[in-house]
């Protein structure tokens, strides 16, 4: 085993982040309010859609549930999860080149840029639940075509993710400047995760950003008459399937080097943590396919390509498992940990960031076995479209994602305020309250699914049909997910009651230091070529043009690079008489043949 | 106490998917439970941790307690 590296952080001064950072800190603490605002208001769309669906309690209009579930899969998916990475990714680029942004005005220009996108996405959301405004954007998080939105929540999505381009633009200015100083130097390990994620997300957007600038925007201004549904829904997977490693990398990052640091250990190995990230860069977006395994119009083969693609993906998973519970390892046997098993009373469960974390990792587990089913071919066949997806992702980024931002919310407050924590007995019930909501909520979501109830419905409850379970029934299988989703609302409760209170506390002078996790493996054992960024993005890209040359040329050859003509969705109050006048035709022709019909048969039978 | 509060909180909230699905896992062996029995049942088994839990600890567990009562913020944890 290498000897263990030196702390590379603000640790030796002792000094907090905000301390060593004051203009950065300020960022950092913006994206993270920014991003807890969306939290606050997507959770409470969660439990109004989690009462609604199951009929526990109905105070809105069916027609109003997927504006509800639009407002809360964007401001959860999209904004919470980035609004918060961008915070951390910049915490980890300054903390670990240990030098500041090159130009503050300029990540505050990025970060104003995402907060104007989001505003833009909002407003037609939000207008949708009101008729006295003409827009709407009720077209979930995946807008898919015929749906349509209003042409601003295009224009915000755009700006969005130009702002987090230009975030990214930040930490690779950042990175080549402390390169120009220290050009014989490894690159950070938590620096080296922030360039490989990006470097990821650039590739991945090319897909969203061809979808909705190309087909999507052009069509809600009347500029273009259709789009090819098939097309801009496989440009949106293309981005759609990476977007999940977008929010998991800065879990796993955390997971990398916050969780052996708060277990009382190091990392085990930062080459094998290296690894994982190059195989997310290049592995990430070859498989959107598998999203598609039930559309027409994709050949069997491109599908099978994709799901080939996916289960490689396990790899780095499997991996990250192994590196993690080993550093959890180290840290319980440093604090006295002993035996098989016994060690894992050492750790140290009383502290919600790692408690927090620690369940975060264990769902994922789960998540991950679910995961296999939704890849495998033959298999997501049973569970396409059915509750169970909604159960998956509310273990991945609902739990996984989301409970270890939580969690490392609790070391990152006070970093970023130069406040304590407000109350930690508080988080601690908090991340536990979560994990108990989510086994609630998304195990009965993943039963459910198998029984073959389906996915963004308000109402899956049907006449003259009844969903049976094999064991207990669907009534208890809608209790758990309504008792889930009151769980998961009360830990919210506790979580803002924390940052509220935390953001009014008094400065502190006894605050840990910043830092993050030495390794016992360091950077000096990793072969260099895992630094060579161009090489992995290079094969990145190949991957991709492998896996998606063929499909997309496939799809504009059989549908048109425009479509057929599709009649978007909501229909406007114009095209309604149109429609009317179509209908009254064909009902008049209908009749007048039926007449026709009826006359001839009492001829025939009339002696 | 053989764990901290702690700890307890979370062996508690690894018995809920257990406690959850015991009734679908019987149902393969042919044992059919109501709601409430697996309620009962389920309260029996958090019943069983607690008392577990509140039992005096053993000599050599001390020691490890006793380290736990350090963890939390430890600058750098090492």
């Amino acid at each position: 085993m290498a000897k263990p590296t030196e702390v590379r952080t603000m640790s030796e001064a002792g000094s907090t982040y905000i301390d060593a950072f004051p203009a950065e800190a300020k960022v950092v603490r913006a994206a993270f309010y920014s991003s807890f605002l969306a939290l606050a208001i997507g959770g409470l769309f969660g439990v109004v859609q989690t009462l609604h669906r199951t009929d526990v309690y109905r105070f809105m209009d069916s027609a109003d549930y997927y504006t509800v579930l639009t407002a809360h899969g964007v401001l959860l998916a999209i904004t919470f999860t980035i609004f918060f990475l961008v915070g951390v990714f910049t915490w980890a680029i300054t903390t670990s080149l240990d030098r500041g942004v090159e130009d503050i005005r300029f990540t505050w220009a990025w970060y104003g840029l995402m907060v104007l996108g989001t505003a833009l996405v909002a407003i037609p959301i939000f207008a949708g639940f009101t008729d006295s405004i003409d827009m709407s954007a009720s077209v979930l998080f995946t807008f898919y075509a015929p749906l349509q939105a209003h042409p601003l929540f295009y224009l915000g999505l755009v700006l969005f993710v130009v702002g987090t381009w230009l975030a990214g633009v930040d930490w690779f200015r950042s990175w080549l400047a402390w390169k120009a100083e220290n050009p014989d130097e490894r690159i950070p390990l938590p620096t080296f995760m922030v360039l490989t994620t990006t470097l990821m997300w650039y590739i991945a957007t090319l897909g969203v950003a061809i979808a909705i600038l190309a087909f999507l925007l052009p069509w809600s201004l009347g500029l273009i008459d259709s789009v090819n549904p098939l097309l801009t829904r496989t440009l949106f997977w293309f981005f759609g399937h990476p977007v999940v490693y977008f929010w998991l990398m800065p879990a796993y990052m955390m997971w990398y080097i916050m969780l052996p640091k708060v277990s009382g250990g190091k990392l085990f190995s930062d080459p094998l943590a290296r690894v994982v990230f190059v195989l997310f860069l290049i592995l990430s977006v070859p498989t959107g396919i598998h999203h598609q395994y039930l559309d027409p119009g994709i050949a069997e083969g491109f599908k099978f390509i994709a799901m080939t693609n996916t289960m490689f993906l396990l790899l780095p998973s499997l991996l990250t498992a192994f590196t993690v519970v080993a550093s959890m390892e180290h840290g319980a046997r440093q604090r006295g940990g002993e035996g098989y098993f016994g060690w894992l009373k050492a750790l140290p469960w009383r502290d919600p960031v790692f408690t927090g974390m620690a369940l975060a990792g264990l769902m994922f587990a789960a998540a991950g076995f679910s995961g296999m089913i939704n890849a495998g071919m033959n298999i997501n066949y049973l569970v396409h479209n059915t509750f169970w997806v909604v159960g998956h992702f509310h273990l991945t980024v609902g739990t996984a994602v989301a409970l270890t931002f939580m969690a490392v919310t609790y070391w990152f407050l006070p970093q970023v305020t130069g406040r304590a924590l407000w109350n930690r007995s508080v988080a601690l019930v908090q991340v536990v309250l979560w994990f108990v909501g989510m086994t609630f909520m998304s195990n009965a979501m993943h039963r459910a699914g198998l029984l073959g109830v389906p996915r963004r419905t308000a109402e899956p409850q049907y006449d003259g049909f009844e969903f049976e379970a094999a064991v207990g029934s669907v009534g208890e299988l809608n209790a758990q997910i309504a008792l889930g989703g009151i769980l998961l609302t009360l830990s919210l409760a506790l979580f803002f009651a924390n940052v509220v209170g935390t953001a009014f506390n008094g400065k502190s002078d006894s605050l840990p230091a910043n830092g993050y996790a030495e390794t016992l493996s360091g950077s000096e054992d990793a072969p260099l070529v895992l630094d060579n960024l161009k090489l992995w993005t290079a094969i990145a890209v190949v991957l991709v043009i492998f896996a998606y040359t063929f499909p997309i040329l496939s799809i504009v050859d059989r549908g048109g690079l425009f479509g057929p003509d599709v009649n978007p969705f909501p229909v406007s109050l114009d095209t309604l008489p149109v429609l009317g006048l179509v209908l009254e035709q064909y009902v008049t022709t209908a009749l007048a043949t039926a007449g026709e019909l009826t006359g001839s048969i009492v001829t025939e039978v009339t002696p | 106490m053989r764990i901290s509060k702690g700890a307890l909180l979370v062996v508690l909230a690894f018995t809920v998917p257990l406690i959850v699905e015991l009734r679908t896992v019987l149902v393969w062996v042919n044992i059919d439970l109501s709601v409430l029995e697996s309620a009962a049942l389920g309260l029996v088994i958090v019943g069983l941790v607690v008392v577990w839990a509140f039992l005096p600890e053993r000599e050599d567990d001390r020691q490890e307690r006793d380290d736990d009562q350090t963890d939390g913020d430890v600058p750098n944890g090492n």
